[in-house]
């Protein structure tokens, strides 16, 4: 229970973060969706259904501040994330290289999903080719960023009471 | 459960789209409201750092732009002196016939506290809202230049719609003739596309529209701004007929990409709802 306090804690500090303090830190005029990662490294750990709950929980808060429909963000964050457990549920775990890979695999996804999405629901401004530079750019950044989000997720989802036993710190699992 | 969450998702878009949006406007706004706090603070600590930013980056445009600024800003006082005698004229003949004047509105001056928390559209927010006096509609301007209109406002915080989103459109008017135009802001540009409508009282006669022709909001009834307001400056000449239909670039005389205060003008708005499209 402690860990799913956490989580929800942690994707609502992402939240704000990307609402309050990443439109000060665009790239090119693009900002990262980081509650996007978090349910990409949740979908990584913990498999397809757990990725889409935080993907549409994420989603879901982020759709509050944009002018786009309520429920759009949630429907391709929630997609994305179950996409990416389905795929990364082969993947081995050990590669440094997978929290980049898969930041930059869920923001193309997603990003795109919500272009697509978006057009079909009648948001045809969403479908231009500058979106295309967006969801690409977005996805670099969701790269760079997304070792620390994987960290903090795994921090978060940790057992506190294993890693008191192990006689390590809250990161252990 | 990927279903579920699939249709909940449909179905609160739908919801949205089909503006059944008290519930959901609420929603919004008590967000917008919890988060104002951390906006002011975050923008607090960012203002510094982001004008370093900015000076060590755009120094030589900057640079550019301010010496542009100083020999506009020559070229309107003197202007503004020859002018003077004709507003004072103008101005006894509106109250003598009872009509308002853009400059007799009464402004709520605001700062931008945040920029679109997403990737896509144009839109700002300012750090005040209806406890202000700020309501959905009302236009918003920078200096005298037109940059937009409030689309939604909560206790603590309103939403500009800036010119240049996709969704932005603004019945606009020519200085030199009466020829009626619709500008739309395009995606990713600052410029704005003027549909061109032909003259209403001589519309088989062809219109020249110069370069650097000043369009401003043409004030129609029910119309979402007051008549008058400058938008922009025809970026490309062209001349118009009765079968035709020129598709023109307009720069608005706002950047929106460098906008710091801005003045909500205090303007009832007749018909008008959240969202809708505009007009002039």
């Amino acid at each position: 229970m402690i860990q799913q306090i956490r989580l929800g804690l942690l994707v609502v500090a992402l939240v704000i973060a990307q609402v309050a303090l990443f439109p000060h830190l665009r790239v090119d005029g693009v900002a990262p969706d980081l509650g996007l990662v978090a349910a990409v490294a949740v979908a990584y750990r913990h498999g397809p259904e757990a990725g889409a709950i935080v993907g549409f929980g994420a989603g879901f808060l982020f759709d509050l501040f944009l002018r786009t429909p309520l429920g759009l963000s949630a429907l391709a964050w929630a997609l994305t994330g179950y996409i990416v457990g389905v795929i990364s549920g082969g993947m081995l775990r050990t590669g440094w290289w997978a929290a980049p890979v898969l930041g930059a695999a869920g923001g193309l996804l997603g990003g795109s999903l919500f272009v697509l999405i978006g057009g079909l629901v009648g948001q045809d401004d969403l479908v231009t080719s500058n979106s295309v530079r967006v969801v690409l750019i977005a996805a670099a950044y969701d790269a760079v960023l997304a070792p620390v989000i994987f960290l903090l997720v795994r921090w978060a989802l940790s057992d506190p009471r294993a890693a008191r036993r192990a006689g390590g710190g809250g990161w252990a699992t | 459960m990927l279903v579920l969450l699939v249709l909940s998702a449909v179905t609160l878009i739908t919801l949205d789209q089909r503006g059944n949006t008290n519930a959901i406007q609420s929603l919004r706004d008590g967000a917008n409201d919890a988060i104002a706090p951390v906006q002011s603070a975050v923008d607090g600590v960012f203002e510094p750092i982001t004008d370093w930013w900015a000076g060590v980056t755009e120094a030589s445009s900057l640079k550019r732009e301010n010496a542009r600024l100083e020999r506009e800003l020559a070229e309107a006082t003197t202007a503004a002196r020859r002018a003077a005698p004709l507003e004072l004229e103008n101005q006894e003949l509106r109250n003598l016939a009872g009509l308002t004047s853009v400059a007799d509105l009464d402004r709520i001056t605001t700062e931008i506290v945040a920029g679109t928390p997403g990737n896509f559209g144009s839109t700002v927010q300012l750090n005040k809202g209806s406890e202000a006096g700020i309501a959905v509609g009302m236009p918003v301007v920078a200096g005298t230049g037109l940059a937009g209109r409030i689309t939604s406002v909560s206790a603590k915080r309103a939403t500009v719609l800036l010119l240049t989103d996709p969704d932005s459109q603004v019945g606009v008017r020519f200085t030199t003739n009466e020829a009626l135009g619709l500008a739309q802001g395009r995606a990713a540009s600052a410029m704005l596309t003027l549909s061109i409508l032909l003259d209403p009282g001589a519309p088989n006669v062809e219109i020249d529209i110069p370069e650097g022709e000043v369009v401003v909001t043409a004030g129609l009834e029910n119309g979402a701004f007051p008549a008058g307001l400058p938008v922009g400056r025809v970026d490309s000449a062209v001349t118009t007929g009765r079968d035709l239909d020129p598709r023109v670039l307009v720069e608005p005389l706002v950047n929106v990409s460098r906008l710091r205060f801005l003045d909500v003008l205090v303007w009832p708005v007749a018909g008008s709802e959240p969202g809708a499209g505009g007009g002039g």
